[in-house]
């Protein structure tokens, strides 16, 4: 069996590897290789398979007709199906899902590669600073992005849509719709390209004549007040609305019985689709509307639009830290700095971008761009309509608490079906692990979600820092949960915790103990004061499949809010039913709780605020019954209204205004 | 219980006959790591002998010499070992043969091995190469094969 025949492979670089795998053997000279992979059963097709990625399926089927016949399309779709499989674990409805596709795995297949670098992450902007965590989950065909809220703990997770990206008939990621305010509204766009490991979103405009995924983007190169009047222009030319019938439609398969209506409300929505033409608006179209917003554009809009966010660790802000963080956090001052911060004034005028093609159209683009990132949250412009990845990190042995964390402060720890009024602020904390500049192991825990009212600490911050080698010297202050039952502590490590520094922006710590409690939960406790902030491993997945879809915003802040905001700005005024839209373009309702930083000392309830942007001024309807009073304002101004309510406006140490309503 | 074996000291055994009426004699620990073989004993209709006939004798015994080595050794190492060695055949007909035996006898951990070892042959080669590994005759015009180039081209990105 080891004759040499013309047959044999000869001339091949890498000899090695022939010699461990079988070859023809003499006696079959005749006999062509396809002939062996044909004769496999369907079922062993697809137990190799499961060993290969798609393209080594498609290279194989591109050898010969036979094998294109049998391996590309039906004949093989259990060998697909078996991709579709691998590519995501926990099938949601695969079958399904290949129905709507006619049948073809291959083509559940492509769009399961294609769209996989958005599954699996996270993303978010730096603002709102209460958080925006983005997650994209499967739907049905299609990936949906959708937004947890900052919301209080409570039995459902309520959750607003952000996009989706739907297959088309071939299993190309070719259909995407943004999504806006109305339940039933959808806004068409294109997906120019997706890299691999983009870590990137970026919300963009495309002319018909940028090739699909060309490197010569043009978009990012128009300044920041053409690309948001842009974006604004084009929302408001293709907008589409949902059949009347299909508006309350799930999103994702919540179990079996939801399939038939995400595959009607598939077929809407690609029918929609391709009626608006992807989106494509004409360019004299969007000229009209440019031209008409120039006119009758109210003033002032928010103008810290283009304020970057300063990245400067100074050292006084490091004197809180301990040294090993002191020495990592110079470092990283470092590179921080040395990155570019100037404003490109070499901007393309808009005029030159429409011209470029005859229609223009929303998009979006995932790229892989240079991140710097500082305690796993990366660096972020503030002037891009751009979402963050924030990677996850598997937990492995060694470090079993990577992940996402959802808990509440306080003892005994916060649960969703507890009626306690007021309820909880949830928060969502990214935990992850690193190794310091001694080699230590640190877990840090990243918040990217806050349930209080007025952000405390800036997104992204540090709420913790444990050791992993350093066990605590300190007891867990609690012997019995909120049903008595004992507690069992399994481990503790030593670390920090969050705690006040110079100002917002430049947070400083406080030691403190991380705890493993039984059944997985983790509880870090501040020495100092006591606070204790409670956690379990979240599934954000299920989460917002039990959970409660709420109203987007305006299609484009519902992607990214670019606007500096300290409040959660994805609520409308408690209890308001009145033209929620008003209100969120003018002020966002604030509650200082007594235990908030803003609020004076012996304020219940009672005290209510507004925050307002610079340059708004309150209107009677918002300060309609309203009582409050403060003590510590820096300055002030009186101004009157039609109705005679009084009201002042204090400036706050952090610059903003904030009214008070007296009598 | 077995065909062909007798008393209670010796171990129970049951014959498998190949598709060219070859005989083997094969103790029931071994013969029943075939889930398909294990089905029959359990059913008892194995008297007389249990014939086969999708796998030659060339093959069953090659069937045999695995199920005889995963039925008795333990070791991990020895067992991969051995492994390794099995599927080193230069034969590819052979080592297809074994596949679809693996498949009809339905021994979980031969399949395993032996479609592994095809993955292997396919995993990260160009199409000229996998045609190069299995002697495929390219019958695409190279119009038709820029065509596919292009369709397949969502597959290489990375």
């Amino acid at each position: 069996m080891d004759h040499t025949t013309p047959h044999e492979i000869s001339g091949r670089r890498d000899e090695t590897t022939t010699r461990n795998q079988p070859t023809m053997s003499s006696g079959d000279l005749h006999l062509d290789g396809a002939a062996l992979i044909l004769s496999l059963p369907e079922d062993v097709l697809a137990l190799i398979s499961a060993h290969l990625r798609p393209r080594d399926l498609l290279a194989l089927s591109a050898t010969s007709r036979r094998l294109r016949d049998a391996l590309y399309g039906g004949g093989a779709d259990k060998a697909w199906l078996a991709q579709c499989r691998r590519l995501l674990p926990s099938p949601p409805h695969l079958l399904a899902w290949r129905a709507a596709a006619g049948g073809s795995s291959l083509a559940v297949c492509r769009f399961l590669h294609s769209a996989a670098p958005l599954l699996g992450a996270l993303w978010a902007h730096q603002n709102p600073e209460l958080g925006n965590l983005v997650a994209a989950v499967p739907g049905f065909l299609s990936v949906v992005a959708a937004r947890a809220i900052p919301q209080e703990l409570s039995p459902r997770l309520r959750w607003a849509p952000v996009f989706e990206l739907l297959a088309d008939a071939h299993g190309r990621p070719a259909i995407l719709f943004l999504h806006g305010h109305q339940p039933a509204d959808l806004f068409p766009a294109r997906l120019s390209s997706l890299q691999p490991h983009a870590n990137v979103l970026f919300l963009e405009a495309q002319t018909d004549q940028d090739p699909i995924a060309s490197s010569s983007h043009q978009f990012p190169r128009l300044a920041f007040g053409d690309r948001r009047r842009l974006l604004d222009s084009l929302v408001a030319a293709c907008r589409v609305t949902l059949p009347p019938d299909l508006v309350a439609a799930p999103l994702f398969a919540r179990s079996e019985d939801d399939l038939p209506v995400l595959a009607a409300r598939r077929e809407a929505m690609l029918r929609l689709h391709r009626e608006a033409g992807g989106g494509m608006v004409c360019t004299t179209e969007v000229e009209g509307l440019l031209e008409a917003k120039k006119k009758g554009e109210p003033t002032p809009l928010p103008s810290n639009g283009g304020e970057r966010i300063r990245l400067r660790r100074s050292l006084s802000a490091v004197a809180g830290y301990v040294r090993n963080s002191l020495r990592q956090m110079v470092t990283r001052s470092v590179s921080a700095n040395s990155r570019a911060e100037y404003v490109d004034t070499k901007h393309l005028p808009l005029a030159d971008f429409l011209h470029n093609g005859e229609s223009v159209g929303l998009s979006l683009r995932g790229a892989r761009v240079r991140l710097s990132t500082y305690r796993a949250w990366p660096s972020m412009h503030d002037n891009r309509f751009a979402l963050y990845k924030l990677t996850l990190q598997a937990p492995m042995p060694g470090r079993e608490y990577a992940g996402l964390w959802g808990g509440t402060f306080g003892w005994p720890p916060g649960r969703p079906e507890d009626e306690c009024k007021p309820r909880k602020a949830l928060f969502f904390l990214l935990l992850s692990y690193e190794v310091d500049s001694e080699g230590k192991l640190l877990l840090i825990a990243t918040k990217v979600l806050e349930g209080t009212h007025y952000v405390v600490h800036p997104n992204g911050s540090s709420m913790f820092i444990a050791r992993m080698c350093e066990p605590s010297t300190e007891a867990f202050p609690w012997q019995t949960d909120g049903e008595s039952r004992n507690v069992d502590v399994e481990r503790g490590f030593a670390g920090e915790g969050i705690a006040n520094g110079y100002g917002f922006r430049y947070p400083g710590s406080k030691p403190g103990s991380l705890f493993v409690l039984q059944d997985g939960q983790l509880a870090f406790v501040w020495r100092e004061t006591g606070a204790v902030l409670t956690l379990q491993r979240l599934n954000l997945e299920e989460l917002m499949k039990k959970g409660e879809r709420v109203p987007a915003l305006q299609p484009v802040p519902n992607f990214a809010y670019l606007t500096k905001s300290y409040s959660n700005v994805f609520t409308g005024f408690p209890g308001s039913s009145a033209s929620p839209r008003v209100l969120l373009d003018l002020a966002s309702p604030l509650v200082a709780a007594p235990s908030h930083p803003l609020a004076p000392p012996g304020c219940g309830t009672a005290a209510q605020a507004w925050l307002l942007k610079p340059g708004f001024l309150p209107t009677s309807d918002l300060l309609k019954g309203h009582r409050a009073a403060y003590s510590n304002c820096s300055s002030s101004s009186v101004t009157k209204n039609g109705r005679g309510i009084t009201a002042t406006t204090c400036r706050m140490d952090d610059g903003l205004a904030v009214v008070v309503i007296a009598g | 219980m077995a065909s062909a074996g007798s008393g209670d000291e010796k171990a129970a055994t049951v014959t498998l006959i190949s598709s060219d009426n070859e005989h083997f004699e094969v103790p029931e620990a071994v013969a029943t790591l075939s889930q398909t073989i294990r089905h029959m004993i359990e059913d008892g209709c194995t008297d007389g002998g249990v014939p086969l006939p999708n796998v030659t004798g060339r093959i069953l015994a090659k069937v045999l010499e695995y199920c005889n080595k995963h039925a008795a050794a333990s070791d991990k190492d020895e067992l991969e070992k051995f492994d390794k060695a099995f599927v080193d055949i230069d034969d590819q007909a052979t080592l297809f043969d074994l596949v679809m035996a693996a498949n009809y006898l339905d021994i979980r951990g031969m399949l395993d091995l032996t479609c592994q070892t095809i993955a292997d042959m396919i995993k990260g080669k160009s199409v000229e190469e996998i045609r190069e590994t299995f002697n495929i005759k390219n019958d695409f015009t190279p119009e038709e094969e820029a065509e596919i180039r292009r369709e397949n081209q969502w597959a290489f990105d990375d």
